[in-house]
């Protein structure tokens, strides 16, 4: 008789090899060249995602039938330095985690059933499956997550395959466009990920979450108590980095954009999991920052002003992908508050109904006008709902224009962040050619004026517009 | 884009005073005639709900059609031709032969075939070499990287003969020491007999030189001489003309693209401004029109807006209350565009975003199609907007230039054009030389005029003309294979051509049954197997709305659609209610229904809420993981469930409210509904003398229009019927089927001298072309004597469904080759309810002729669902009128499909709408691709893929002075077959000769293969083949 935990640490290796070696078997035939057919990739990809499903269920039996409410188990040893600093791949079996992994699984299989018949004969038939198996990789990573850097490990992978996947029409500027837009907001959040990691190693010299959370099983798990300003700047950066990662307020903006993708990597991603992941995030450190008032009243403002605004966008958008994708901001902003009020099932189970209602809305979203005319049929006419009901007429059309505009979010990071962030590369350039002018002590020759019109008009449109000049039609 | 001829759009048909059109719009008057003109060269298209098929070329078929093909590439920026390579896979295939390409560069060339270009080679084998050789190109570092890589300069390439090989070494070798190696050879043999003589390995002297390195010598002497010869050659490249728009020329001088910012606004305004019910609150101040709400909507102060000074603008222009035709002159002023360019510049303007723009003209000039219609005047407050729009981007894109002055700065600003690099031309001529076998001493000796004559030929002959010559060859394949088919195809009943012969003579007296299809090319396979199912019954085609055109609302309806062609605008209203003893039960269906759609809606916008989609989400929500997994992991059963659950709100018995009083005007209410008598035995008569029935009805006539049948799939429309405006004809074939069963109908019949025997009864019934099941409409009322008859017909249909389905599904790559009938229609009914399923059916994709005559001439002859079929009795019709008034109807329409299908599939991305994969549907009137993009017109590349763009052949039975008659007397028509927009030729009703239509003349048409493939049934001739087939006789399984 084999010993459970035993067991258990052979399945939950099994978890993350599965996705892993289907990534390393899709990639390596993609990269000798030899594309294998439709019905191989799809069996590739439905056999390996399913022995990890099958270790999910099994790792969940046995955890159930023993009674084992916690289990972590350590992958690799990747850096150890003297005693107290390292850095290790570990992972961690509790309810959150499973019942995120069974989630990530139950959508996945179902859209990689549908995209196997959706996308039959598109030229990027098996991209797509290669950047699916990675999002997965990623997603099974960071839901089972120990330590940050296992976390920021997954992070990565579901962000770089949420990029690409974007960017999917590669032959059309606009996809690429917006691809480079959600890849900037994804690498801000990656960034302050980073930073916590590195503040958190540096508090501790270790990166694991017991240290934050205590070891007892989520949810009844109470995070430490917080030392200092270093731990808030730790939760301060998490939070940050589930901001960006889940579209919140002010991240918002790129939500929409990242639609130019097909319609069931629109579901899954965007309607589903990875707008959800920064939610998890927050949920798996819930104790933790519930410690601090200051970190939960962010929480709770980030959460309530994203529902808020994500709700009146929803009310205006015209095309149904948007509708679809701000009404799930809106609840994700509901999650976050719920988060921030220190409840923790609620938001779990508000969070998994809401990923499984999202998909089929979104993957039915080519059906919108069948469906009105259904519902017209049944009905008979529907008259259109009014502005002027939910708020006096005078604030009506200013209401109308904020939620048209999608708050301008986008502008006012471009002009708020970005723009100065380029204005300072620009004072530096122009430092360094002063410096490389003086050191070669003769007037250089002027620009060409074709250099200097492009300067001159780039900066005149980058600083009104969030789009990037590079791509043209 | 280049400039755009504004002439191309002015000379359109219907505003005839265009062509004098002094193009300055100095006055008002001016420029709304110049707007007027613009919007005519937007291809437009309706709400995706109703498809509606038309040439997007609709302005330029005034032109020959490869003549507008030229010009639309110039002004749409869309590719009107396949790219080569396909050309060239073709070749590959054998379905574009080399004599036919030779064939047409001889018709274009005429006496210029034979001439000898450069003193090298005709005319004709230079053009040959430079269509079946893929001749590479590009930018001279580009060429320095490529011929690197592939080892260009060290042996003759693949393409190159044996004999020129050999000859090549030879000659070189003989030329070099003979004539290269003395103080007068130029300058680079020196230089290359020296980098030989000191290479590493090789010997020394070139008298010791083995034939290896000879070789890699000739071929670089070939290279040299091309440079030589090339290099002082002027430039033979038309400059391309400046563009016109500003944006364009800030773009080409290496600024932003100023449409960026612009479109993202002027998309999503637009969009909540034709919003048909899609948010959840429409756009304040709609009713004031697109300007004034728009001015209203961006005079808000709410956060920055990504052009500059747009708040200010529309404050300020919303104070003035100034016109939009006031606005759009103001504009063109500030911008500085010269009253000449103004035309030219509004249409390079409506064309940068010509999906949205064509879409708010269509519904300003066809309010009633929708339910929220758009107000007159809109699309001149479109193009102001966007004119505002344009010139504040300008302004912020270049801060310190004034607006007038920008397009001036802009000029001199561009880039000069860059010279054309040596190298890439003469790499061509370097290729063309070891394909025609040209030496290099041969080529030295050749004289500066030579190599510019030479030279000039090659760059002339462009890529277009290339392509050009490609497609005439790719289509006349096809061309001659359909008229053969017609020219050479026997049955037995052939041989009785005559009228007398009508009932002909081997065919049992009277038909077991007959019926009527829609002319649609997916009917004729459905034809033919029921034919072969059971050959004693007789097929029918005809438009499928079988000339009742109508306002229609179902049982289970809300609202009226038009089923009829688009061109045509029906006076009758006619709806279906519940027969007397099954009222109860409708309205409780109704109230089954009702609860349905309310539960429904409120679930569908609860979960758009805040907080009630909270709840929905949290306690409801994981239950949506069931049916999403059912219906995507098992789409059959779950069809299957949801079929049977709406079956039970479905309406009960029902019958067509047709019959109105004399005295009542036609409309939408009570009593006002249907037809009358007298408009019935109208619709009855010309329904019947059209397809030549009469004098020859069986028991049982059964009529079937047709619809589609999809899931998830926003180009629905697209499968329905093209002659219903893309609705299901089923309605129609009944409503014809009951005024034909009105002894009162039949009584008028008879005076007008067409009797319906007393024992004939119709039936209308409509064919589900993607799932291949037929449902029949009013089967109770069938007197009993005919109950035999009809069980035995709906039998045959049923086979014929089956078989039908087994060739449909030859088509499918995810269907294996082996299914039975019943496989086969398991299969395709899967299709049709699943939701991941992008492709229900081909639509009428593959069409390629239609043929309009007797059914003799086409039974039995297997037509692979690629031509449109209308019955047409010449015999009965002496004079032309039924000819006339048939071809009016079905060429327009047919033209239609075809050139929808041909231009979606040459340049799915350009004319057609793309993959349907990232397709999101906006304003419920059409898909974008993602959040923000144009209006996504045409067919999406799903349904076009299997196609090959030709333009239609309509084959008519009938005589050249009734055909000639028709072309001079009915211009809509004739333009289209004299202008080569549709393809005529006429088969004589009495023999099998075939002449075909150019040009104005009829010339006899000689058939290419002596006889046509045959086999037993029409199964035998598909099986295991997935591409297309040849048309072949089917002798019938008695045989």
């Amino acid at each position: 008789m084999i010993d459970p935990v035993e067991l258990l640490a052979y399945l939950a290796t099994a978890i993350i090899a599965a996705p892993l070696l289907l990534v390393l078997i899709l990639g390596s035939l993609a990269i000798i060249g030899t594309i294998p057919s439709e019905r191989c990739t799809t069996r590739l990809v439905q056999g390996l995602i399913g022995i990890s499903f099958l270790a999910t269920v099994a790792a969940t039996g046995i955890m159930i039938l023993y009674g084992i409410p916690r289990k972590s188990v350590i992958l690799s040893d990747w850096i150890i330095l003297g005693h107290d600093y390292h850095f290790v791949l570990k992972i961690l079996l509790d309810p959150l985690s499973i019942v995120f992994a069974l989630l990530t699984f139950v959508l996945c299989t179902t859209i990689g059933s549908f995209v196997s018949r959706y996308m039959h004969k598109e030229p990027g038939f098996y991209r797509f499956f290669v950047l699916f198996a990675i999002f997965v990789l990623g997603m099974l990573a960071a839901s089972l997550a120990d330590t940050i850097e296992t976390l920021f490990f997954g992070w990565e992978l579901v962000g770089l395959s949420s990029a690409l996947l974007i960017a999917f029409f590669q032959e059309r500027p606009a996809p690429a466009r917006s691809a480079l837009w959600v890849w900037v907001i994804y690498r801000f959040a990656d960034a302050a990920l980073l930073l916590a990691a590195v503040t958190l190693h540096h508090m501790t010299g270790e990166g694991d979450f017991d240290r934050l959370l205590g070891t007892a099983s989520w949810p009844s798990s109470s995070g430490i108590p917080h030392t200092g300003s270093a731990s808030f700047l730790v939760g301060l950066l998490l939070i940050v980095a589930a901001a960006g990662k889940s579209g919140l307020v002010p991240f918002s903006g790129w939500l929409p954009r990242a639609m130019e993708g097909p319609t069931p990597s629109s579901a899954v991603f965007y309607g589903a999991l990875s707008v959800h992941l920064g939610v998890f995030l927050l949920l798996r450190m819930g104790p933790f920052l519930s410690e601090s008032w200051g970190l939960t009243i962010i929480v709770l403002v980030i959460g309530i002003s994203t529902a808020f605004f994500a709700s009146l966008a929803s009310s205006v958008q015209t095309d149904i992908k948007s509708v679809l994708a701000f009404a799930s901001l809106a609840q994700v902003g509901l999650i976050v508050t719920e988060i921030g009020c220190g409840l923790r099932w609620l938001p779990l189970f508000h969070l998994v109904g809401h990923a499984c209602l999202r998909t089929l809305q979104f993957l039915r979203a080519p059906s919108m006008l069948q469906d009105h005319q259904k519902i017209e049929n049944a009905i008979g006419g529907t008259g259109p709902g009014s502005l002027s009901g939910w708020f006096p007429a005078r604030y009506a059309p200013w209401i109308y224009r904020l939620a048209f505009d999608r708050g301008s979010l986008d502008d006012m990071l471009w002009k708020g962040i970005c723009r100065p962030v380029i204005s300072l590369l620009e004072w530096f350039n122009r430092l360094d050619e002063q410096w490389m002018r003086f050191l070669g002590g003769e007037d250089a020759p002027d620009d060409l004026p074709i250099t200097r019109i492009t300067a001159d008009t780039l900066n005149a449109a980058i600083s009104s517009a969030p789009s990037f000049d590079d791509t043209r039609q | 884009m280049a400039s755009i001829p504004h002439s191309l759009s002015a000379s359109c048909e219907p505003l005839p005073n265009l062509t004098a059109h002094t193009a300055i719009p100095a006055s008002r008057e001016n420029l709304r005639l110049a707007i007027e003109t613009a919007s005519r060269a937007i291809p437009s298209q309706g709400p995706i709900g109703v498809f509606v098929f038309e040439n997007p070329l609709l302005a330029l078929e005034h032109l020959q059609f490869h003549e507008a093909l030229a010009e639309s590439e110039r002004f749409f920026g869309c590719d009107s031709y396949f790219p080569e390579s396909r050309y060239r896979a073709e070749i590959a295939k054998g379905r574009i032969r080399l004599e036919k390409l030779r064939y047409i560069l001889n018709d274009e060339l005429g006496d210029r075939a034979q001439e000898v270009v450069g003193g090298l080679t005709t005319r004709l084998d230079l053009r040959l070499a430079m269509l079946q050789y893929p001749l590479m190109t590009g930018s001279k570092s580009e060429l320095a990287w490529h011929m690197a890589e592939n080892r260009v300069l060290k042996h003759p390439g693949t393409d190159a003969s044996a004999a020129f090989r050999t000859q090549l070494t030879a000659e070189t070798r003989h030329w070099m020491l003979r004539d290269l190696r003395g103080s007068a050879a130029p300058f680079w043999a020196k230089e290359l007999l020296q980098r030989h003589e000191s290479h590493r390995w090789g010997g020394s002297h070139p008298e010791q030189w083995n034939l290896a390195r000879w070789e890699t010598v000739a071929i670089e002497v070939l290279w040299k001489v091309c440079l030589e010869g090339v290099g002082p050659l002027p430039s033979f490249e038309k400059p391309s003309p400046l563009p016109i728009r500003h944006r364009d020329l800030l773009l080409r001088a290496g600024g932003p693209d100023c449409d960026l910012i612009v479109n993202e606004i002027l998309i999503r305004f637009t969009s909540a401004f034709l919003d048909q019910g899609l948010s959840r609150w429409p756009l304040p101040s709609r009713e004031r029109g697109f300007l004034r709400s728009f001015l209203d909507l961006y005079s808000q102060h709410a956060g920055p807006v990504a052009i500059a000074g747009l708040t200010e603008a529309a404050r300020e222009l919303s104070v003035r209350e100034s016109g939009a035709l006031d606005l759009i002159q103001e504009s063109l002023t500030v911008l500085a565009v010269p009253p000449e360019e103004q035309g030219d510049y509004l249409t390079a303007t409506l064309l940068s975003l010509r999906g949205w723009a064509g879409m708010v003209h269509y519904l300003e000039t066809k309010a009633g199609r929708v339910s929220c219609p758009v107000p007159l005047g809109s699309f001149e407050e479109f193009l102001a907007v966007r004119l505002l729009l344009d010139r504040l981007a300008l302004q912020s894109a270049l801060p310190d230039v004034p607006i007038e002055r920008a397009a001036q700065v802009l000029r001199e600003r561009l880039p000069a054009a860059l010279p054309q690099d040596t190298e890439s031309r003469a790499y061509i001529v370097f290729q063309l030389a070891q394909i025609l076998g040209w030496i290099p001493s041969r080529l030295f000796k050749l004289k500066p005029a030579e190599w510019e004559q030479l030279v000039r030929e090659i760059e002339t002959f462009t890529s277009h003309d290339r392509r050009r010559v490609f497609q005439k060859a790719y289509e006349g394949r096809l061309l001659r294979q359909s008229l053969d088919a017609l020219n050479l195809h026997r049955t037995p009943l052939l041989d009785h051509l005559g009228p007398e012969t009508s009932p002909p003579t081997t065919r049992p007296a009277k038909p077991m049954f007959q019926s009527v299809f829609c002319i649609d090319a997916r009917e004729e396979s459905f034809r033919r197997h029921l034919e072969e199912s059971c050959p004693e019954a007789e097929t029918f085609g005809a438009a499928g709305f079988f000339g009742v055109p109508m306002h229609y609302r179902g049982a289970t309806s809300a609202h009226f659609a038009a089923l009829c062609p688009i061109v045509v605008t029906p006076r009758n209203w006619v709806t279906e209610i519940p027969v007397a003893h099954g009222r109860k039960s409708h309205h409780q269906r109704a109230r089954l229904r009702r609860s349905w759609g309310w539960l429904s809606r409120s679930l569908h916008l609860s979960s758009r809420h805040l907080l009630p989609g909270a709840m929905y989400a949290t306690f409801l929500g994981g239950l949506a993981a069931i049916p999403m997994v059912a219906r995507v992991l098992f789409p059959r059963l779950t069809g299957s469930l949801t079929r049977t659950a709406a079956r039970a709100t479905e309406a009960p018995a029902t019958q067509l409210e047709l019959l109105r009083d004399e005295h009542q005007p036609a409309g939408p209410e009570h009593r006002q509904l249907g037809f009358t008598l007298d408009e019935m035995t109208e619709i009855a008569e010309r329904s019947l003398r059209d397809i030549g029935i009469v004098g020859r009805f069986s028991d049982l006539v059964i009529f079937l229009g047709h619809g589609s049948e999809c899931q998830n799939n926003p180009h629905e429309s697209a499968y329905h019927c093209g002659a219903c405006s893309g609705g299901q004809g089923g309605p129609n074939a009944r409503a014809l089927a009951l005024m034909l069963n009105n002894p009162l109908v039949r009584q008028r019949l008879a005076a007008r001298d067409l009797d319906i025997p007393a024992t004939t009864w119709f039936v209308g019934g409509q064919h589900n072309t993607a799932t291949d099941e037929i449902s029949l409409f009013d089967e109770e009322q069938i007197p009993p004597t005919h109950h035999e008859s009809f069980r035995n017909a709906v039998h045959s249909l049923e086979v014929a469904s089956g078989r039908n389905a087994q060739e449909r599904c030859r088509r499918f790559y995810s269907a294996a080759l082996s299914l039975s009938p019943n496989q086969a229609l398991r299969h395709v009914q899967g299709r049709a309810t699943d939701m991941a399923q992008t492709r229900p059916e081909y639509g009428n994709a593959t069409n390629c002729m239609c043929v309009v005559g007797r059914r003799i001439r086409t039974r039995g002859l297997f037509l692979d669902r690629r031509s449109f079929l209308q019955s047409y009795d010449p015999w009965t019709d002496p004079d032309g009128k039924i000819l006339a008034r048939i071809l009016s109807a079905v060429v327009l329409v047919c033209k239609g499909i075809n050139l929808q299908y041909y231009f979606s599939a040459v340049d799915p991305g350009g004319w057609g709408a793309g993959t349907k994969l990232p397709h999101n549907v906006v304003s419920l009137i059409g898909v974008m691709d993602g959040a923000t993009s144009d209006l996504r017109i045409g067919l999406p590349w799903q349904g076009v893929e299997v196609h090959e763009p030709v333009r239609l052949t309509m084959i008519v039975e009938t005589t050249p002075e009734i055909m000639a008659g028709i072309i001079a007397n009915f211009r809509a028509v004739g333009r289209l077959f004299d202008n080569g927009w549709v393809q005529l030729a006429i088969l004589d009703p009495s023999s099998s000769n075939i002449l075909t239509y150019k040009e104005g003349k009829f010339s006899p048409y000689e058939p290419l293969q002596e006889s046509l493939p045959s086999a037993r049934t029409s199964a035998d001739w598909y099986r295991g083949w997935r591409e297309h087939l040849e048309f072949a006789t089917i002798e019938g399984p008695g045989t």
